[in-house]
């Protein structure tokens, strides 16, 4: 017999509504209806998208180990039972199966099934309350409103004619409530999947992805932070506004102050603002911004955004805007210096206040050195470009290797000696090349001119030897060596690691083009700053 | 007597700059590299400075920027000091009270420009 309080209700809705799995809620309030009202089976069925097929969503019998309808498989719609109720909307009685009403109807009977009750499931719609971990683009995920039909809950009893209006008076105090658990826990699923695609790309993506609060309390932002800071996760979630303590010193109130102009809403984004932040490792990373503030209630609570790399980029662009600077400067200071000692000489005529003997010697020291120094950078100038346009040709000759060695070294002595430093050399007097001697005499003069200027106190060595690919050349030295990134730009035409180094960084750039001009290759190797250097050339001997 | 600093790392540069200072009104020590400078600045507050700008490991306006971070010297000015124009430095400028010298230049030019700041101060 159906008996059932209040209490029934209660406790029902008490489980719809304490569990997002469905199932759970479901086995729960079967068996808390199993109490009240008489059933061999009961299956809760949804509508697909199109209307055309249901999914049996919830099949539970008490009796039968098998059915036929099983969980998770779609039925088609047609002729059944379900496509009635959902027609209707209203509550669909079958009072013996023996009737063949449905096509489910055979089914049934088969299992022992004789009466049915089919009762509408409506969804009359209400607000998600999931937590705002993200934010879904409500157009792709809406929240819906409307009343809408999403299945139906069955009764089926071993009974014929068992079902009448007192169950479906009884059925229609929860089916509501079942139905809106059932759909807050597939728009739950949808949200959640959602969320889950969009921390799947969060979580991949090479940029820096975060939303932070006005404060600069992190409460997202993906892993890539480590591959490119080298701090965890963590150690944003953590501590409070410590993006802004990363941030390069000299780059710390550009930052803020941008920052501040969104979190007042003077301006509504960042785009490609470009900043450094310090390495874990100390080192520099240049990070180009794009930042919005977050809205809530017209409030702005924080701001969201992604930083990309873009350290190589920038120094690319540094070096290239600095290489330029660099010849500029490179051009001018002697010319300044030389126009102040004109400017003294002046003065000492139109004053007519002779200049001491010391003072004038040197001046004229200084006038000596600057225009050395103008005509180096001139000649090497003029050389790489001539390299360069491809003019060049080779002017070949056998000579002694060891006789064009031993004349660069004679050439180069007396700023060695200056600088303390000591020649030395190995090479088999047997070496015969067949090679252009000016210009390989020239790129002697550069690579061993290197050496020696960036050696102090120390030695340089010159040695060769014949491989089957050539004659190897090495010039090493124990001098300052060149760090990782010289290494890789050297060769560069005006590179210099040390920009305010005299020099017009054009030497091993006019080296290079020397020794491809040969169809050789040249290259250097050091064990880092301080650890000397080691500049090797291979030569093929023969040239047709 | 007011006290000058000037980095430079260009001796012949440096040897300008006593030939012109010679016999002014200032006290002027002389320092050749960005470390030194920052040195000699932490022992005692100079009412004015000189910086060349290409100088090795930190270079002038690296220094600069460093300057005006410091407390006491927030507020003294800085002569910037290159044979390249202003306008390559230009984006500095926003970072306070700064002049430009440019090389060459002469004695004229150099004492009216540190009067000029000079005299702001008192
Ligand atoms: N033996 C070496 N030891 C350390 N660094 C070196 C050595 N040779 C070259 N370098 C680095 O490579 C840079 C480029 O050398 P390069 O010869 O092209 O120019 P430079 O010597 O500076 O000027 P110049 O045009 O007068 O030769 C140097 O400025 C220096 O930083
Ligand atoms: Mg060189």
């Amino acid at each position: 017999m159906l008996t059932y309080n209040k209490n029934t209700f209660l406790n029902i809705n008490k489980i719809i509504f304490a569990s997002l799995d469905i199932r759970e809620v479901y086995q729960t309030m079967s068996n808390e209806l199993s109490k009240t009202i008489d059933f061999d089976r009961l299956t809760i069925t949804l509508i697909t998208e199109d209307n055309a097929l249901y999914e049996a969503f919830v099949v539970l019998s008490k009796t039968y180990e098998y059915t036929d309808i099983k969980e998770g498989d779609l039925y088609l719609m047609k002729d059944s039972l379900m496509e009635k109720v959902v027609q209707t909307r209203s509550p669909v009685i079958v009072d013996d199966t023996a009737n063949s009403q449905f096509a489910t109807d055979t089914v049934l009977f088969k299992e022992g099934i004789r009466s049915r009750l089919g009762y509408p499931l409506v969804y009359k719609g209400c607000i998600m309350k999931h937590q705002k971990l993200f934010h879904i683009d409500e157009k792709k995920y809406p929240i819906e409103f409307k009343e809408r039909i999403i299945g139906s809950i069955n009764f089926g009893s071993k009974r014929k004619g068992y079902y009448s209006k007192k169950h479906v008076d009884f059925v229609s105090k929860f089916a509501p409530q079942l139905a809106m658990a059932i759909e807050n826990t597939r728009l739950f699923n949808r949200i959640k999947d959602a969320e889950e695609r969009y921390r799947r790309v969060v979580e991949s993506s090479p940029d820096i992805i975060f939303e932070c609060t006005n404060e600069g309390k992190f409460f997202l932002i993906n892993p890539s932070v480590e591959k490119i800071l080298g701090y965890s996760v963590h150690y944003f979630y953590d501590n409070h506004g410590n993006g802004l303590s990363l941030c390069h010193q000299d780059d710390q109130d550009r930052v803020q102050c941008e920052i501040l102009q969104l979190l007042n809403g003077e301006k509504d984004s960042l785009m490609d603002f470009e900043f450094r932040v310090i390495h874990k490792q100390g080192k520099v990373v240049w990070l180009s911004l794009e930042a919005i503030p977050i809205k809530q209630d017209n409030k702005i609570i924080g701001i969201e955004g992604f930083c990309r790399d873009i350290t190589e980029r920038k120094k690319l662009d540094e070096l290239k805007n600095n290489l330029i600077r660099d010849v500029t400067h490179e051009l001018k200071t002697p010319v300044a210096k030389m126009e102040m000692a004109i400017d003294m000489y002046k003065r000492s005529f139109v004053t007519e206040k002779e200049l001491s003997g010391e003072k004038e010697l040197h001046l004229y020291h200084l006038l000596q050195n600057n225009v050395n120094r103008l005509k180096n950078i001139i000649r090497n100038v003029l050389d790489i470009s001539k390299l360069e346009s491809g003019v060049e040709r080779l002017n070949l000759s056998d000579f002694t290797f060891v006789e064009l060695v031993d004349q660069v070294i004679h050439e180069l002595n007396p700023i060695a000696i200056q600088k303390n430093n000591t020649i030395t050399h190995q090479i088999p007097p047997s070496i015969i090349l067949n090679a252009d001697r000016e210009k390989i005499y020239y790129l002697l003069i550069n690579v061993v001119g290197n050496a020696i200027k960036f050696t102090d106190h120390g030695k340089v060595d010159i040695s060769a030897r014949l491989t089957p690919k050539g004659i190897v050349v090495t010039v090493k030295d124990t001098g300052k060596g060149l760090s990782e990134e010289s290494l890789k730009y050297a060769f560069d035409k005006f590179y210099k690691e040390n920009s305010s180094a005299p020099g017009s960084g054009i030497g091993l750039a006019i080296s290079k083009n020397i020794v491809e001009l040969h169809n050789g290759s040249i290259w250097a190797e050091s064990g880092g700053k301080g650890k000397g250097a080691k500049f090797i050339f291979r030569l093929p001997i023969h040239h047709l | 007597m007011k006290d000058l600093l000037i980095v430079e790392d260009d001796l012949e540069m440096q040897e300008f700059y006593r030939n012109m200072l010679n016999g002014e009104p200032f006290s002027v020590t002389y320092v050749s590299n960005g470390e030194e400078g920052l040195k000699k600045m932490k022992e005692k507050k100079y009412d004015l400075v000189i910086l060349d700008i290409m100088m090795e490991n930190i270079t002038g306006d690296r220094l600069f920027a460093l300057l005006r971070k410091d407390r006491h010297y927030k507020e003294v000015p800085v002569i910037m000091a290159s044979s390249l124009d202003k306008e390559t430095y230009q984006c500095f400028q926003a970072l306070g009270k700064v002049s430009f010298l440019e090389k060459p230049f002469t004695k004229e030019t150099l004492i009216s420009e540190i009067n000029k700041h000079l005299q702001t101060l008192t």
